[in-house]
């Protein structure tokens, strides 16, 4: 054991070393790094050609939405998995929650939390944020439900059944989003060129396609990562 | 070392991950291990895309010079989103492994497999 861990550090003393020779090879930061032109030309046009203020949303909705419906995917495949591997395990009856006080607390706190998650989802193409952020908030308040008001009555409230629907719907969103780009002559996954509403950049309503498939991954992520902490908090009885 | 401060943060993070995976026996350790070294890799992906006075690619009614390379920053979103993905299916693993051997320290899962 002792000689395992001199031979560990000894190892990543070695390799950290050999990074720091790798690294010091990069350009200094003191001398500006020249952009390639893919990412001149997403600064210099991203706002035309997207209508979102939000350059990260852009790239991600827009000019690599197709990588995006793979990330998605790559969720669908963990939440599926979670939820096999606890599918047998049934409810532990005893999840009563905490004290009056923690569940007024929460009476309070809970609509901001939903509200701030759903602003961070639907801003996400002027603003930072977007719908992998605002989802794992909205996720979170299903986990403060859980903690609080026990798994019960979270169950009662967002039945499981209810978010497997909203994680299925909103990936058909996604894909409707992406077919309308097919049916209208342009490419898979096409935004402005599709005929989505282009708006004012910097407005809500604006950046074509990009909102929608921003509610559609943050209902997605949301529904999604409550299913996972719903699934893994569920107790096998005694 | 001429090195910036960012950089030697993803050295420590990467450094104290990889020992964790190495050494630590109980599994969940581990997995926090991952994670860490997950965190030294994706500041490493934001650090390269930075140049100093930089601003964040927002773009305002003027937009000058000097704004970060946002691909990076899409690909390093992408990449959290999968360590998270990878996270939950871990964790899921190492619980139904405690219910199965009633432990989560490797050395014990082995002499009980055998």
């Amino acid at each position: 054991m002792r000689l395992r861990k001199i031979a560990a550090a000894i190892l990543i003393l070695v390799l950290t070393l050999a990074l720091v020779g790798a690294i010091a090879e990069l350009p200094s930061p003191d001398e500006r790094v020249s952009q390639s032109a893919l990412t001149q030309r997403i600064i210099g046009k991203g706002v035309v050609e997207t209508g979102a203020t939000n350059l990260v949303a852009a790239v991600l909705f827009d000019y690599r939405a197709f990588d995006t419906l793979g990330e998605a995917t790559v969720i669908f495949a963990a939440v599926a998995g979670v939820v096999l591997m606890f599918y047998h395990a049934p409810l532990h009856p005893s999840a009563i929650g905490l004290s009056i006080l923690a569940k007024r607390s929460l009476d309070v706190i809970g609509p901001f939390v939903f509200v701030a998650g759903m602003y961070i989802v639907v801003y996400g193409h002027i603003s930072p944020g977007g719908g992998f952020q605002g989802g794992v908030i909205l996720a979170t308040l299903t986990i403060l439900i859980s903690i609080v008001y026990g798994l019960q009555e979270e169950r009662r409230l967002l039945d499981p059944r209810f978010k497997t629907a909203l994680e299925s719907s909103a990936a058909l969103l996604f894909m409707t989003v992406a077919f309308v780009g097919v049916f209208s002559g342009e490419y898979f996954l096409s935004n402005l060129g599709a005929g989505f509403f282009r708006g004012h950049p910097g407005s809500v309503l604006s950046g074509g396609a990009i909102p929608l498939l921003n509610v559609a991954i943050g209902l997605k992520v949301g529904a999604g990562l409550a299913l996972v902490f719903y699934s893994m908090v569920k107790k096998e009885p005694e | 070392m001429g090195l910036s401060l960012a950089y030697w943060v993803v050295l420590l993070l990467f450094g104290m991950g990889l020992y964790c995976i190495l050494t630590e026996s109980n599994l969940i350790k581990i997995a926090v291990g991952i994670n860490v070294m997950e965190a030294g890799l994706l500041l490493f992906l934001v650090r390269l895309s930075y140049s100093p006075g930089d601003l964040a690619p927002l773009m305002g009614p003027t937009t000058g010079p000097g704004i970060a390379d946002p691909i990076p920053h899409a690909l390093t979103l992408t990449a959290i989103v999968i360590a998270a993905s990878t996270t939950a299916l871990m964790l899921s693993l190492i619980i139904q492994i405690y219910r199965h051997y009633g432990t989560v320290d490797i050395e014990e899962i082995r002499s009980k497999m055998q």
